[in-house]
């Protein structure tokens, strides 16, 4: 009985979207079947630590607030994993957890401050908490080893298992990354009209009763917590957690990933990290050249496809798909004019 | 006494430098509503066109200063009226184009240039002796420039037509528009403005500091800090938020040391952003 109504309750959670983006994942369980060349997981691994980072910057789009805070909090869920980590914790559960609730909890004195503030506003003060999270790093060697960074990160648990196979960094970040996905799933799925009531006209919602502070919050909970985990993954990625892998202008790419990818829909962060990702390697960009090539596409996507792949994919499937499905997704609230807003 | 007199000197030598960086980030601000991510990268961009200029084609380093401010404020103006202009009121369009701008420009500098900091040296050296203090002469002509252009910047704001104009687009667009000036003239001009100052102070202080393509990204966290200590918008605001960060980094330079000073300006830069968000000096050009 209990099951039946579980299951009603899930599926009201659970949205169209959300169920591809958590198939997509599933489906990457199979990738060594496919493969076994080491690129292909490394490349794995980048697009579902991508995924994840663009993953926070959707979340809090869907409050029209652009976050430019994801390097901080990657960086306090990465370092947590890591010291966590070299204290004798490697079961991946259990780092997940630390990952996930430190950024989340330090979110919530931080949300306090910062999302009293909305547009551009909002990306500067986060951009700058980005920063202060940089020099706490660098000022604090004890801790973070300062500059050096800290090196090494032990084998991993998981169920009892060391998790040795040179997969498992791949398996790591798979898992990471559809925990991410299933709480914002469900956070997004849940708050779903106080965030729309937040992106369209947020003055409006307060005067009809809509306690702004509360979901504003919960949103930026979550996209920290999330964005704790794909610290982790990183870290776990590189062996080594360092300032330089979680600067300000890194938070970029993943806005780069989020808008590609398309900001309206749960699918567009993987989506954009996955297409990114994957050009960025497939043309052998250096860094820096990667960088040059996120700007035109994300200019090209921001003038002339606003809904990015998702949008467009879901356009494509309202034409073309079966006629129960012909709905409309819910649309992203794009256009703040300035204007309005004097 | 005399350490914190040559501190104060460093401070207001180092803020005319700031003021001249956030001025142009100010005003694109202040007149389109745009947070340009791209003005880090301009100011960088400035520097190698300079560097470009005297290394490559033996142009004198006072006539690479005028190219590059002239190159950078081309370009900003081709980059409105291409791109900026067909979004330029969703806030969320401009800053993500800036951002793409900026990313596209530090590409572009280092295929040409790579990776390495080129070696571009301010033409003259030596120090110039007042009383018991040496100031360094390529500081003290930096600030002469800074000076004299930020007094033209003010003028041109406040005592033109153009200006006129400029300020009026800002406050009501739409009546602005129908007393008969025209946002596509006068926006693409901003914006040619805003990249030549940013240019002219990368081509000044690059020689100084140093040049490499990700020069602009401290640069552009300064112009932040400046600017909202200042009132996101406001000239005038800018302007003396400059001296102040100036002062408190050449003081935290040297009595603290490290970081930790700039720490603390973060902090305070917080604070101001929670509870005078129109700046320290009151009023700014416009809302957000």
């Amino acid at each position: 009985m209990m099951d039946h109504s579980v299951v009603v309750g899930f599926r009201r959670i659970m949205d169209r979207a959300g169920w591809l983006a958590l198939a997509l994942l599933g489906a990457m369980v199979f990738m060594p079947f496919l493969t076994s060349d080491p690129l292909a997981y490394s490349i794995g691994t980048q697009i579902l630590i991508g995924a994840s980072g663009a993953l926070g910057v959707y979340v809090m789009l869907r409050m029209e607030l652009l976050n430019f805070a994801i390097p901080g909090f990657m960086a306090v869920g990465g370092y947590a994993a890591a010291i966590s980590a070299s204290h004798g914790v490697t079961d991946i559960f259990a780092l997940a957890a630390i990952s996930f609730m430190l950024p989340g909890l330090l979110s919530i004195p931080v949300g306090a401050i910062v999302l009293r503030l909305k547009g551009v506003y909002f990306v500067l003060i986060t951009y700058i908490f980005t920063e202060i999270v940089q020099l706490v790093l660098i000022e604090t060697p004890s801790v973070t080893g300062g500059t050096d960074g800290l090196i090494g990160f032990p084998v991993l648990q998981a169920f009892g298992v060391q998790l040795t196979a040179y997969s498992s960094t791949f398996y790591v970040s798979l898992t990471l990354a559809a925990l991410a996905f299933l709480v914002a799933i469900v956070t997004t799925r849940i708050f779903r009209q106080q965030f729309s009531s937040i992106a369209q006209n947020d003055v409006l919602a307060e005067s009809f009763g809509l306690t702004l502070w509360r979901y504003k919050t919960i949103g930026f909970f979550v996209s920290s917590g999330v964005a704790g985990l794909a610290g982790f993954s990183l870290v776990n990625m590189l062996l080594i957690a360092h300032p330089l892998s979680f600067t300000a202008t890194s938070a970029v790419n993943y806005i780069a990933y989020a808008f590609i990818g398309g900001t309206g829909y749960l699918l567009g962060p993987l989506l954009g990290s996955a297409l990114l990702v994957s050009v960025t390697n497939a043309l052998s960009f250096s860094g820096e050249y990667s960088e040059g090539f996120f700007g035109i596409v994300i200019m090209i996507a921001v003038l002339v496809a606003r809904g990015g792949l998702a949008g467009a994919l879901a356009n494509l499937w309202g034409k073309l798909g079966p006629r129960r499905f012909r709905q409309d997704y819910p649309r992203p609230a794009s256009k703040v004019s300035v204007k309005g807003a004097q | 006494m005399e350490t914190v007199l040559s501190t104060v000197l460093i401070g207001v030598m180092l803020g005319a430098q700031y003021a001249l960086l956030a001025l142009g980030f100010t005003l694109i601000f202040g007149i389109l509503g745009v947070v340009n991510f791209a003005h880090g990268s301009l100011y960088m961009l400035g520097g190698y066109l300079a560097y470009a200029a005297v290394a490559k084609a033996g142009v004198p380093y006072p006539a690479a200063v005028v190219f590059a401010t002239l190159g950078t404020a081309a370009l900003g103006y081709l980059f409105e009226v291409w791109i900026l202009q067909r979004v330029v009121d969703d806030h969320l369009a401009t800053l993500i184009l800036t951002l793409g701008f900026s990313q596209v420009i530090i590409t572009g500098v280092t295929m040409v240039f790579g990776h390495e900091a080129p070696r571009f040296t301010f033409p003259i050296v030596g120090n110039v002796a007042v009383g018991s203090l040496f100031i360094p002469q390529d500081k003290l002509i930096v600030f002469a420039i800074s000076a004299v252009v930020i007094c033209a910047v003010y003028w041109l704001v406040y005592r033109t037509g153009f200006g006129r104009a400029m300020r009026a687009l800002s406050i009501d667009r739409a009546v602005a528009i129908t007393l008969g000036m025209n946002a596509r003239i006068i926006f693409p001009l901003t914006v040619a403005l805003s990249a030549g100052l940013a240019g002219l102070t990368g081509s000044l202080i690059t020689p100084i500091l140093s040049l490499s393509p990700h020069a602009g990204e401290s640069v552009l966290i300064t112009a932040f800090v400046v600017v909202i200590l200042g009132g996101l918008g406001s000239v005038a605001g800018a302007t003396a938020a400059a001296f102040l960060v100036g002062i408190i980094e050449a003081f935290s330079g040297v009595y603290i040391g490290g970081s930790l000073g700039t720490l603390g300006l973060f902090v305070l830069v917080i604070a101001i952003l929670m509870f005078r968000p129109s700046g320290l000096f009151g009023a700014s050009m416009r809302g957000a």
